[in-house]
């Protein structure tokens, strides 16, 4: 895994330096495994934005296809006809027991399950829709990592997250089951090397076999070793030792896809570790682009920033903390400051739209035409932490599975029920609930 | 992080209410009550709070059932991983920074409770282990030996036992040292040397979780019975706690040697440990959180209204908090003086911002401050000071809570939906006094702000990077005064060091945060007895930081554990 990057010998694009990469080839894609996996891969990206948007400038008047752009939503005008506005979606789960809005709310934003009040050992959410897609396409061993988590911030490490809830429910969407929040990488030039190290171009069948015998002889010590301590200890430690059995399977299965060559595309040159968020966020957005597009995961998410966050937008012009303004008081001023952080986190999602909509497919068809790129808040209006009226949008057409550019609105519908329609686009297989109040597909998803 | 001992916790509900859970309530214009769940029955609180290990407190503890507690399986933290690496391996790169970022519980990363091991992580391990071996054996740093290509075994047994015994921080059974060296023979059959064979054991012991975790175990798991932890467990809690990172060897030859649990030969390395370099990880990682000063990195003070903080300053600011907690390390300061030290260290750029003498150096230099009592202390440095503002003013409510929670544990709760946050000035004449005076108006936030906000407006002279100030940014003179709910009045920040230092609550709310790091998990009410105890024990020794570690080290919370019955889920 620490070898220096080498391009397969596959690779003849020029031009490294720029993130382009060859479309996968067909042949190189998984037979499709029975009747749930469409064959031409679909993927889902998630892009999550913490303290809510100012809504009224948010959402467009007219539905249907007669919408729209809104000042916030302008930028999004290069790929106007490639998005879904889906208002008036509501997600009650993220309704905390007292205060806690922030943590409830992004605990429950990919989970839509209630998190039980806690800052100690007994943290509890729910398994999030990401990583139900996540474990059918790693069932059906679609690709080399079943799905990628990504952030800008690693957080501060000190004082409380949020009145009281623990802060596993501030820093992560991704939840693998009701106790396991997964991590995500917050450094770039990490998550490059994790998705293009590790390769032996030009390695025998001999060698590579070797290297899985010799990984899967380390994975069978600790499991043992693991296995050994498990009659000595209580049920919360059973529970931590359970992550490390989850992780040295994940280990395990790595280990039975190393394969001597890289995957058929030029990733072109690792990002830096720059932490200016305007930087840093275009080289993870660049990062999931790349992932999709050498076919290495079709399940992303993305925290711009964690629940709750004070981070100061000193290049927007301006000065306090994205969380002070959020809760506005009803100010003019603090109005403006807000818009203009949405307006910024639209680009940042249109960026990623657009890098999408810019890069083929196997089918010949674009990324974007094959993905469901998912942005949404943990909450609508700041100040009074609104679980309803979330701001919701959805890019690409799925394969088939949306009819984009429209605004469609929904009175208090659950989001769960959008996640189901997601998970049932990407192919999940007997989904008709989900969450503590998901009963079914999202209608009007398609025209 | 919000005490879960608050107050009351010096009065009866010591006897017999220890499972409540007290929620401090901000009634109206009353000083906040302890209010206790729905089903239990506590008499009122005497009119007076009461020092810890008086007679009173003594006698409640006296009859109090007695719980040590128990820590979860407990991960090391990216922090503790860099530092076992560095101890073991002497390998100084710190793999640890391109690990997820661990979660913080209680206000520390080391909480056990939170620290999850995501796949993710797993993968990293497995690379930094390659990654580490290859670096560590390339550097010849497992030994002499020559392992002979006709019989590598006795060589590689003795590599593979004595890193394995300091890489799980234990000794190490044969038939353990059996398997690793097991790998010589898969080796063998694919072809290559016995090095390969050695290399793969050696990276199998970082992937462990021996070596991932610091396992205490649990004669009987579903047991309440306290019992004592091995002196191999106990020297592993003692090294996390004072350096953390693993035991060095004499550490662990006197656990070995079944020595470590005698309180003389804890005393003894608690002593040693202290004046090792890498008792710095108390600075790092316990002061780091326990005074904010991790947020430096991420503070962003407004740049038109603050152009005067820079990197350098930065970068002093964080010098100076953790050159003055370390001379509370091995020095003969009391803990309580972090309130009011006469004493800092600043280079130029600092003293300059501070309006101090130049010292004469762009390094910090150790100054006295006699004569600039404005500086003394927590209360006087630009990190806290920064930390606690918001980047375009000062927040005197953060400053009151960072007190509250942070020395007095006795913070209000967080305040109701929609009151969050204070309207900018509309008025640019009015003062912060004023718009504090306006927000304290509301019924709804009146009662938690009586009890923050004189603490914070107390310390209004020094604005949002810490200088000192007359004036407000509108030009208004400022006005340090604060009223108590009790009718005492602050004076500014002189008269605020003097009532915090000499608050009753103040040494067992410190042991309460330090005991929380030692242990790496959260205090409960059934605490309550021990931690008052730990902190009359140590300021009865003298009140020193060592004093505090080693009453904590020397407690039954230090040296004990319990298993637990069989899980409850929430």
């Amino acid at each position: 895994m620490s070898k220096k990057l080498q391009l397969s010998r596959r690779t003849f694009l020029r031009g490294a330096g720029t993130l382009m990469a060859l479309p996968v080839l067909e042949s190189m894609l998984p037979r499709a495994a029975g009747a749930a996996m469409p064959s031409t891969p679909r993927r889902l990206a998630v892009f999550y934005t913490p303290n809510g948007i100012h809504m009224p400038k948010w959402t467009p008047t007219g539905t249907g296809t007669n919408w729209e752009l809104t000042p916030t939503l302008q930028p999004l005008a290069p790929v106007k006809n490639d998005v879904l506005v889906l208002s008036g979606l509501a997600n009650d789960p993220g309704r905390p027991d007292g205060d806690g809005h922030h943590a409830a709310a992004t605990a429950a934003f990919l989970s839509c399950t209630k998190a039980f009040k806690t800052e100690g050992t007994d943290f509890r959410a729910g398994i999030s829709m990401d990583q139900v897609i996540a474990n059918h396409l790693a069932s059906a061993k679609a690709t080399r990592l079943a799905s990628l988590e990504l952030g800008n911030d690693a957080g501060k490490g000190i004082g409380n997250c949020d009145s009281g809830y623990a802060c596993p429910y501030a820093n992560n969407i991704a939840w693998a089951g009701p106790t396991t929040p997964v991590a995500k990488e917050t450094r770039p030039k990490a998550v490059f090397d994790r998705l293009f190290a590790g390769y032996d171009p030009g390695a025998t069948q001999a060698s590579v076999e070797k290297r899985k015998a010799y990984g899967k002889s380390i994975i069978d010590f600790v499991r043992d070793d693991a296995t050994a301590l498990k009659t000595q200890l209580g049920a919360s430690d059973l529970r931590k030792l359970d992550e490390y059995f989850t992780g040295v399977r994940d280990l395990e299965k790595q280990v039975e896809a190393i394969e001597a060559e890289g995957p058929s595309c030029n990733p072109g040159v690792a990002p830096g570790n720059d932490e200016d968020p305007r930087v840093k966020t275009k080289a993870m957005m660049d990062l999931i682009v790349l992932a999709f597009q050498c076919d290495l995961t079709r399940v992303a998410t993305f925290m711009l920033a964690n629940a709750r966050s004070l981070k100061v937008y000193g290049f927007l012009g301006l000065t306090g903390g994205h969380h002070t303004y959020s809760h506005h008081q009803m100010l003019q001023s603090n109005y403006d400051a807000l818009a203009t952080i949405d307006r910024w986190e639209v680009e940042q999602y249109a960026y990623l739209l657009q890098r999408l909509k810019g890069t083929k497919d196997v089918d010949g068809k674009t990324l974007l035409d094959n993905s469901m790129v998912y942005f949404s808040s943990e909450i609508a209006d700041g100040n009074s932490h609104e679980h309803k009226n979330l701001p919701v949008l959805i890019g690409g057409s799925g394969g088939g599975a949306l009819t984009p550019g429209r605004h469609v609105r929904y009175n208090a519908a659950p989001l769960a029920n959008l996640y189901i329609s997601l998970m049932q686009a990407m192919g999940v297989p007997g989904i008709s609930s989900f969450g503590d109040n998901g009963t079914g597909p999202l209608s009007g998803l398609k025209a | 992080m919000t005490s879960r001992l608050r107050r009351g916790r010096s009065w009866r509900m010591l006897a017999g209410a220890g499972f409540a859970l007290l929620l401090a309530g901000c009634d109206g214009d009353s000083i906040p009550q302890a209010r206790v769940l729905p089903g239990e029955d506590l008499p009122a609180p005497p009119p007076e709070e009461t020092p810890p290990g008086n007679n009173q407190q003594q006698n409640e503890c006296k009859d109090a059932p007695r719980d040590v507690g128990r820590i979860t399986l407990h991960r090391l933290n990216r922090a503790e991983y860099d530092a076992t690496v560095r101890d073991l391996l002497g390998d100084t790169t710190q793999p640890a920074r391109d690990f997820p970022a661990d979660d913080h519980g209680y206000g520390f990363d080391n909480n056990a409770d939170v620290l999850s091991l995501s796949p993710l992580l797993m993968e990293k391990y497995s690379a930094a282990a390659e990654k580490l071996v290859e670096t560590a054996w390339a550097k010849g740093v497992f030994g002499s030996c020559a392992l002979s290509a006709e019989n590598p075994e006795p060589c590689a047994r003795d590599i593979l036992s004595r890193f394995a015994r300091r890489a799980w921080r234990r000794p190490v059974a044969k038939e353990e040292v059996d398997r690793l060296v097991g790998f010589l023979a898969l080796a063998k059959a694919r072809g290559d040397g016995p090095e390969m064979g050695v290399k793969l054991a050696l990276r199998s012991v970082l992937v462990s979780p021996h070596f991932l975790f610091r396992v205490e175990k649990d004669p009987d798991p579903n047991s309440t019975t306290p019992h004592r932890l091995t002196d191999v467990e106990l020297a592993s809690r003692l090294s996390y706690f004072l350096w953390s990172s693993m035991p060095d060897e004499t550490l662990l030859a006197t656990a070995e040697a079944g020595k470590l649990h005698q309180p003389e030969e804890l005393e003894a390395q608690v002593r040693r440990m202290l004046a090792d370099p890498k008792a710095n990880g108390l600075v790092e990682n316990f002061a780091g959180q326990w005074l904010y000063t991790r947020a430096l990195d991420s503070a962003e003070p407004d740049a038109t209204l603050y152009g005067a903080f820079n990197e350098d300053l930065r970068s002093a600011m964080r010098q100076e908090t953790q050159l003055v907690f370390h001379e509370f390390i091995t020095g003969e300061h009391k803990l309580k003086d972090l309130v009011d030290a006469p004493f800092t260290y600043v280079n130029d750029a600092l003293a300059t911002h501070y309006g101090l003498p130049k010292p004469g150096s762009s390094t910090p230099v150790r100054v006295d401050l006699t004569g600039h009592p404005e500086r003394a202390g927590i209360f006087g440095q630009g990190s806290l000071l920064t930390v606690t503002s918001n980047p375009d003013r000062t927040s005197p409510v953060q400053r009151g809570v960072w007190v509250l929670e942070q020395l007095l544990c006795s913070a209000p709760p967080p305040p109701p939906p929609n009151v969050e946050g204070l309207p900018p000035a509309v008025d640019p004449n009015q003062t912060m006094r004023e718009r504090m005076a306006q927000h304290r108006s509301q019924p709804a936030c009146q009662g938690c702000h009586r009890l923050m906000d004189p603490l914070g407006l107390a310390l209004e002279n020094y604005d949002a990077i810490g200088r000192w100030r007359m004036k407000e940014v509108s030009g208004a003179p400022v006005d340090p005064t604060g009223e108590l709910p009790d009718g005492t009045v602050l004076r500014g920040a002189d008269d605020m060091r003097r009532f915090v230092k000499q608050d009753p609550k103040l040494p067992a709310c410190l042991t309460e945060h330090l005991l929380t790091y030692a242990l790496g998990r959260g205090m409960r009410p059934e605490d309550a007895c021990a931690v008052s105890e730990i902190a009359a024990t140590a300021e009865a020794s003298g009140g020193r930081l060592s004093d505090y570690i080693l009453s904590i080290v020397l407690s039954d919370h230090f040296t004990q554990r319990r298993g637990e019955p069989e899980a409850q889920k929430p």
